[in-house]
């Protein structure tokens, strides 16, 4: 493939990434990461398995309900390519713990399941200049951006409203399609090939259907990004 | 003026599509708001993540002109 080839894998081979959470999003973009050979994988998450998981969280089993989630995609991420190297994190990320755990991050995966760990994982990469693909999914609907201030918004420029205390149910496809994509946006980024989603928005509504992608501004008055300044 | 309002996920069926199953006509006074908008249409604010147009994310205090459609989409957090 263009671009790829022995370098591009090489520099897969020494990236380190970091899985904020292995639920929907995060077990397809952690099976894509680690069958493309991505050596360092950091798998992030409090969580045990739930059987309400299992429509769209592919790496657990049944017999899987009541263990740690990280500790088992840690498992099973490494049996799919025993060549790279993937740690388990069982542990809340919140703003005290999220600088800590994202460090040495060559970039950050957001795939969590809910608005404040989500702001505390944006400060924390703010702070460490780490690039966070940001996605998100209910029903037929998600999102998703490249987020690298001051080159590009951050998560708080424009996510500023909570969604409903109950979210609709998720058929698995979707947070699937978009851990997909995330995977993807990880993957260029790491081999510098093609474009990422820098200061877009991506939006999916699988029901329809239709995918948009529209351009989205830094907010000059945000409170976590707006301090950097454009080189 | 007349402006229609795409609604996408949830917001559905808190935006009562009557063109076809994604959009709704809204006849407004020029010069209002999305926020006063919505605000008239008795749509809560935190129905609304995310509003676009023209390829370009809107913050609610964009001003719509005639004939133009905006899409609407819901907060969702889930992973």
């Amino acid at each position: 493939m263009p671009g790829w080839g022995q370098k591009g894998q090489e520099r897969l081979a020494g990236a380190r990434v970091f899985l904020a959470g292995v639920g929907g999003l995060g077990c397809a973009a952690g099976v894509y990461l680690a069958t493309a050979g991505v050596g360092r994988m950091d798998v992030c998450d409090a969580d045990a398995v739930e059987r309400s998981n299992l429509n769209r969280q592919f790496l657990y089993t049944p017999r899987d309900v009541g263990r740690p989630k990280a500790e088992l995609a840690r498992d099973r991420l490494a049996a799919l390519n025993p060549s790279i190297e993937v740690s388990a994190l069982v542990t809340e990320i919140d703003h005290a713990t999220a600088p800590e755990l994202i460090a040495g991050a060559d970039i950050v995966l957001d795939c969590l399941d809910n608005l404040e760990t989500r702001f505390a994982l944006n400060r924390a990469c703010i702070a460490a200049r780490v690039p966070m693909v940001y996605a998100a999914a209910a029903d037929w609907t998600g999102y998703l951006s490249f987020l690298k201030p001051p080159e590009t918004p951050c998560l708080e420029c424009f996510v500023t409203r909570t969604p409903p205390p109950v979210e609709p149910a998720i058929p698995g496809c979707t947070p699937g399609t978009l851990g997909a994509l995330q995977a993807m946006e990880a993957l260029k980024y790491l081999t510098g090939i093609g474009n990422v989603f820098a200061g877009k928005l991506l939006v999916m509504d699988g029901a329809e259907p239709r995918f948009d992608v529209v351009a989205v501004d830094r907010d000059p008055s945000c409170a976590a990004c707006s301090k950097l300044k454009a080189k | 003026m007349t402006i229609y309002l795409r609604s996408g996920g949830k917001l559905r069926d808190q935006l009562k599509p009557d063109v076809d199953e994604y959009t709704r006509r809204v006849e407004v006074d020029g010069d209002l708001t999305l926020k006063e908008i919505l605000t008239t249409l008795g749509i809560p604010l935190a129905f609304v993540a995310f509003a676009f147009t023209d390829g370009m994310l809107r913050r609610l205090d964009y001003k719509p002109s005639d004939g133009e459609t905006i899409t609407l989409q819901p907060p969702v957090s889930g992973g």
